[in-house]
């Protein structure tokens, strides 16, 4: 019996002009949490697609209990013991919790010659797993109606439900709120107890610091190296990640709050369930970060000053002039930007170049006197973004489908700077992205407050809601629990006013 | 020696149609060669104007990231509607008996208005109602033929084809400048004004955005119902104008002109690279989809191949061109 | 509010094309007058293969005609599907109408709307398209009434023959063959099938010989003749001697591409024949540019349909003398097409 559970032995592979893994090596050793490590493009997800099938490596070998194994497609994978949980989860959504677990492998009855899936036994089978996990979930309910949690702890369910020796997470706790993310740790600590091995990938260090047995860090499609987790602190891996030492994480403070720009009063939603008369304000030059747990309704509260969802009741005044928002186009006309929370469903136009997505909100600036557009002003003007914002794209009419997480997130952010904000609403503006493209729109954010922009920023990592703030505001279940200075905040504070309502 | 294999192999990719159409009048001119000539051209321009006309409206609906199927029978409508009030005063079965000499743009004015009123009420319905677009656009389709059918069924008509249009009118169809068909000048212009409209509008950039991310749209402050109804009332007067063209370009008009238009219009989309799930598309794009099911239509009759046969050279056609169109965009992800 | 707008605009569309209507003269349908004027006494169900076809739409109207003041005819339309017809016809049968006047969409369908009438007793007269003959007789109140298709193919070639005849210089390479070319309707239609035929077998009749430049399919559509034409015309410019169209409507497509290439002026001209006589055919024939085309009588075709429903209603047995029509094999009435030129299109007017 060899030591480790799982061994990657110099895996190539190259894709036409990208050379993605070039000899990496992996070790993980049964009952730990081995964490993978590096920025986006580094190699983690092409490693992992060869562990779980997908890819079939051009060079090097996988053994599994110390066996050479092939591994040709995420079945044969599952068979052997290898899962895997994926970032975004794809259930069949308008199908029961129980036939998502037994898909494709449903426990089958027979009758002389007729074949019919039996619900009964898939129900025993389900509800048995279920009480082995501790999950308390319906297997007959509709997965579609269950939150993003609940559905993971479902495909972890299923995960050890092909009796899997290795668990790869991806980013698990992306979509999750802390208590949510707690429990994942409890199941995680129980799965290695069992001697299974998880492999998780994030980007969120804390987290990894305190989970993690082994780290390994990749970067350019090279292993860097594999250290134990007691070895290494968050600047030190931010260091081997990028290859430079980024210096702090956050920036200096420079912007100084003057007085106050932004007021919102009694602010409620007309959609049941919502957001409840809030009040605050925000001052010029000022960083408001916004915290609290998923459900917490702070997408619900920028939106709905935005004008994208209706409000009921309440005042929204700028400089001490009251506004009547409608829609965005108001919102914009006020001198308004909203960066979106989900990028792909409302951000980016996938299919447009980059041109395009950085003037789309701004196209009047362009109108010529024959009222056709000026493409001289257009392209001008991206062309300063990409250079300003230091977006890595081949060209601006390259499709923004074909950037990385975090130059998307940067185009976006041109898109709204073009418009001259000079209020800016940032919903979880560095979810999904590399440390170092965070780094990079921590330095704008806080360069924006400097010139004297107000900035309201969500955010569900505690450590850049107290880094970048200069106050923080804390909402619960759609109402205002509390505001804090940012200066010496902690993490329990935040935490306390975001379970403040919860019952 | 790879790069530049790679180099071909992208270029082919881009610009695929346009390879496709050379390949089928090279291939056509083998066989035939007095298919290279000044005549086929002429003809192949001709029959592609008015349908370049209904395809780019397809196209304006198609990269919004709707449908229009009512098209069709908008064009059906709208060459009744002016072949009606265009006919000669002596003509035996007139439509209106006692209609006086109307100026020629009244009813041509008329009948792109119906269609811009049909394009309308099916971007109401689209935006206002969110009835998705395919079923808006069937359901007017079927209206517009009942009204079209109505319409056509009067007494003195009772159905009977529409003929004796005015030689003024037919001009249109027919006539020439330097030896120039007017049709085929007509076509040009309105590709020239939907290529600025694509190109170098707001109406234009705002149509590629919500067909690209309708969300997205929203968000960045475009009025999406608004857009939405002005690139349906356009799509329904190019579709008018097509019928008016159509009409006078035959010299006669029935109901059933227009039938099946629709699908012709959105198969050249398709082939011009047109995305049916909306956000891609070009007017140029367009017009060389048109004239590649111009030059199979013409080309293959020239060359006396069997009309059954013809049915499957177009069907492979739009297979294939969707196949190579699709793989631009693999290779790009 | 704003739904309310858009729930106006069909609404506002029907009127504009109503108005359009009204400033000429009041819609009054011929069918509606029927049914308006008649005794209620006899009705005869009447269902119509498609509405908006034209020559149909003529039959139609001479039904409604002969029908004034003694019967109500219920016309319906198939829409082009058998399925639709023949619930049409189970509806006409729980009216219990007296008889049924049916335009089959399919004519291999007539057997089973026979069974159907036969069971209900009611006397069924199909028209226009000829139920096969063995259907024919599974029941002794089974009429037809229509036209023999081929004979509409072997007038139009004889319409050729006879333009040949007198003008000589048409065969313009002088080698004793005409070359011609064919737009045919509809693949797999019988019309088109048989016009095709038996025109080119007329013209060998008569003793000329025939060479084919080309043949395609126009699909009955004036458009599409016209598009078909010109790419003949390109391929075969002056070697063609003559245009043999499946209908009018093609012909006066063809007519349009020959326009195009400079034929009807100066003297340059192309005989072409087509079948329908339609009011725009008969203008092309008033103006010479359409040499001939061949009548499919839709008047005595609705005469005669309505004559022997109309007997049949009543109970009786149809002879020549209570119809007006020679019935040949005790079940066919064969009305005559009639050939078509300048000189005698006053009669079919």
């Amino acid at each position: 019996m060899s030591a480790y559970v799982l061994e990657m032995k110099s895996i190539s592979k190259e894709f036409p002009g990208v050379k993605a893994l070039d000899g990496v090596d992996l070790k993980v050793r049964a009952g730990t949490v081995h964490a993978l490590m590096g920025e986006n493009g580094a190699g983690k997800s092409t490693l992992m697609k060869c562990l779980f099938g997908i890819y079939r490596p051009d060079a090097g070998e996988i053994f599994l209990d110390g066996k050479a194994v092939e591994l040709a497609s995420p079945k044969q994978a599952l068979d052997l013991g290898v899962a895997m949980i994926h970032q975004v989860l794809h259930p069949v959504r308008d199908r029961s919790v129980m036939e998502n677990v037994w898909l494709g492998r449903f426990p089958i009855k027979s009758f002389g010659p007729l074949r019919w899936v039996s619900d009964r036994a898939m129900l025993a089978q389900t509800e048995l797993l279920f009480r082995e996990l501790d999950l308390k979930i319906d297997p007959r309910a509709r997965i579609g109606s269950l939150s993003v949690s609940k559905v993971q702890s479902i495909e972890i369910a299923k995960a050890v439900s092909y009796q899997s020796k290795i668990i790869v997470m991806d980013e698990p706790t992306s979509s999750l709120n802390s208590a949510e993310a707690e429990r994942l740790f409890q199941v995680i600590a129980d799965l290695t107890r069992r001697g299974v091995a998880i492999i998780y990938i994030s980007h969120k260090m804390e987290e990894i610091l305190r989970i993690a047995d082994d780290v390994t860090i990749m970067r350019d499609g090279r292993l860097i190296g594999t250290w134990p987790a007691a070895d290494l602190t968050i600047d030190r891996m931010i260091a081997r990640m990028v290859g430079r030492d980024l210096g702090q994480r956050f920036p200096t403070k420079e912007n100084v709050p003057g007085e106050v720009f932004m007021r919102v009063e009694n602010l409620s939603s007309r959609l049941p369930a919502s957001v409840k008369s809030i009040s605050f304000d925000v001052k010029k030059g000022e960083i408001l970060g916004i915290g609290g747990l998923v459900g917490s309704q702070r997408t619900e509260l920028i939106e709905t000053i935005f004008g994208l969802r209706p409000k009921a009741s309440g005042r929204i005044l700028i400089e001490g002039r009251e506004l009547a928002i409608r829609s965005p186009a108001d919102a914009i006309a006020h001198q308004m930007a909203l960066l979106t929370e989900e990028r792909r469903a409302t951000g980016i136009f996938p299919m447009l170049s980059v041109l395009e997505n950085i003037v789309i909100a701004n196209q009047r600036r362009y109108l010529g006197k024959t009222h056709l557009l000026r493409d001289a002003g257009r392209t001008a003007d991206a062309r300063r973004y990409v250079t300003e914002l230091r977006i890595k794209t081949p060209s601006i009419e390259t499709p923004i489908k074909n950037l990385s997480g975090g130059n998307q997130q940067k185009v976006l952010l041109a898109r709204w700077l073009l418009t001259q904000p000079v209020l800016l609403l940032l919903d979880e503006p560095t979810r999904g992205i590399d440390v170092g493209a965070k780094a990079e729109i921590y330095g704008i954010i806080s360069q924006l407050a400097k010139q004297g922009k107000s900035i309201i920023f969500i955010s569900s990592e505690m450590s850049e809601l107290i880094g970048l703030s200069d106050r923080i505001l804390v909402m619960c279940e759609g109402r205002l629990s509390g505001v804090l200075p940012a200066e010496g905040a902690t993490e329990e504070q935040i935490l306390r006013l975001a379970t403040r309502f919860v019952s | 020696m790879g790069a530049a294999w790679k180099r071909i192999a992208a270029f082919s990719l881009e610009y695929a149609i346009y390879i496709v159409l050379l390949i089928l009048v090279v291939g056509i001119a083998i066989r035939e060669p007095a298919f290279l000539s000044a005549g086929s051209l002429r003809n192949i321009l001709l029959s592609s104007s008015t349908r370049v006309i209904i395809a780019l409206g397809s196209a304006l609906v198609l990269i919004s990231g709707g449908v229009d199927l009512s098209a069709g029978r908008v064009v059906g409508l709208a060459a009744v509607l002016s072949a009606s009030m265009l006919q000669i005063p002596e003509y035996a079965r007139r439509f209106y008996p006692e209609l006086p000499n109307l100026p020629l743009f009244v009813p041509l004015l008329i009948a792109v208005a119906a269609g811009l009123l049909i394009g309308l009420f099916n971007g109401l319905a689209v935006s206002k109602l969110r009835i998705a677009p395919f079923i808006a656009t069937l359901g007017s389709m079927v209206i517009v033929y009942g009204l079209n059918l109505i319409y056509f069924d009067q007494e003195p008509n009772n159905s009977q084809p529409i003929g004796g249009l005015r030689p003024d009118f037919t001009a249109l169809g027919s006539g020439s400048v330097a030896s120039i068909p007017y049709i085929v000048i007509f076509a040009a212009v309105v590709v020239g004004l939907i290529w600025i409209l694509f190109n170098k509008t707001i109406l234009g950039k705002n149509m590629y955005a919500i067909g690209g991310n309708k969300d997205a749209a929203k968000v960045s402050g475009i009025n999406v119902d608004a857009t939405l109804i002005k690139i349906y009332a356009i799509a329904g007067a190019l579709a008018g104008l097509a019928g008016v063209l159509e009409a006078a370009r035959s010299g006669g008009a029935k109901s059933n002109y227009g039938e099946m238009y629709e699908l012709d219009a959105i198969a050249a989309c398709v082939v011009g690279g047109v995305s049916t799930t909306g956000g891609i598309g070009t007017a140029q794009g367009v017009l060389a989809g048109v004239l590649i099911f111009a030059v199979i239509n013409y080309g293959l009759t020239f060359i006396g191949m069997n009309p059954n046969l013809q049915y499957i050279v177009k069907g492979l056609i739009i297979v294939a061109a969707v196949a190579i169109d699709v793989r631009k965009y693999w290779s790009r992800s | 509010m704003r739904t309310f707008t858009s729930l106006l605009m069909p609404a506002g569309f029907v009127c504009a094309v109503l108005a359009v209507n009204a400033c000429t003269k009041k819609p009054t349908t011929a069918s509606e007058t029927a049914a308006t004027s008649a005794t209620p006494t006899i009705t005869i169900g009447s269902a119509i293969y498609k509405y908006e076809d034209t020559f149909m739409s003529g039959v139609r109207g001479s039904m409604a005609k002969a029908a004034e003041g003694k019967a109500t005819i219920d016309f319906v339309d198939s829409a082009n599907q058998q399925p639709v017809q023949s619930e049409k016809v189970d509806l006409f049968i729980a009216k219990k109408v007296n008889a049924l006047a049916i335009n089959p969409v399919d004519r291999t369908a007539a057997g089973i709307l026979i069974d159907k009438a036969k069971a209900a007793n009611i006397p069924i007269v199909f028209f226009n398209r000829e139920p096969m003959p063995e259907d024919m007789q599974k029941w002794d109140k089974v009429y037809y009434v229509g036209a023999k298709a081929e004979e509409s193919g072997t007038l139009s070639g004889e319409i050729v023959v006879d333009y040949f005849k007198k003008h000589p210089e048409s065969d313009k390479n002088k080698d004793g063959i005409i070359q011609y070319v064919m737009l045919t309707g509809e693949p797999g239609h019988q019309d088109a099938e048989l016009r095709t035929k038996f025109s080119i077998k007329a013209i060998e009749d008569a003793g000329y010989k025939t060479e084919k430049l080309a043949q395609d399919t126009g699909m009955w559509d004036r458009i599409k003749g016209q598009e078909k034409m010109a790419a003949f015309l390109g391929s075969r410019g002056d070697a063609i001697e003559v245009v043999i169209s499946n209908n009018d409507d093609m012909a006066l497509g063809a007519i349009e591409a020959l326009k195009a290439v400079g034929y009807f002026k100066d003297g340059k001209v192309m005989p072409v024949v087509g079948v329908d006589a339609t009011a725009p055919a008969l203008q092309a024939l008033q103006e010479g540019t359409l040499t001939g085309t061949v009548l499919n009588d839709a008047k005595n075709q609705g005469q005669a349909t309505f004559a022997l429903s109309y007997v049949l209603a009543q109970g009786k047995v149809p002879d020549q003398a209570n119809t007006g029509y020679a019935i040949t094999s005790e079940k066919y009435v064969w009305v005559p097409y009639k050939k078509v030129t300048k000189e005698n299109m006053n009669e079919v007017m």
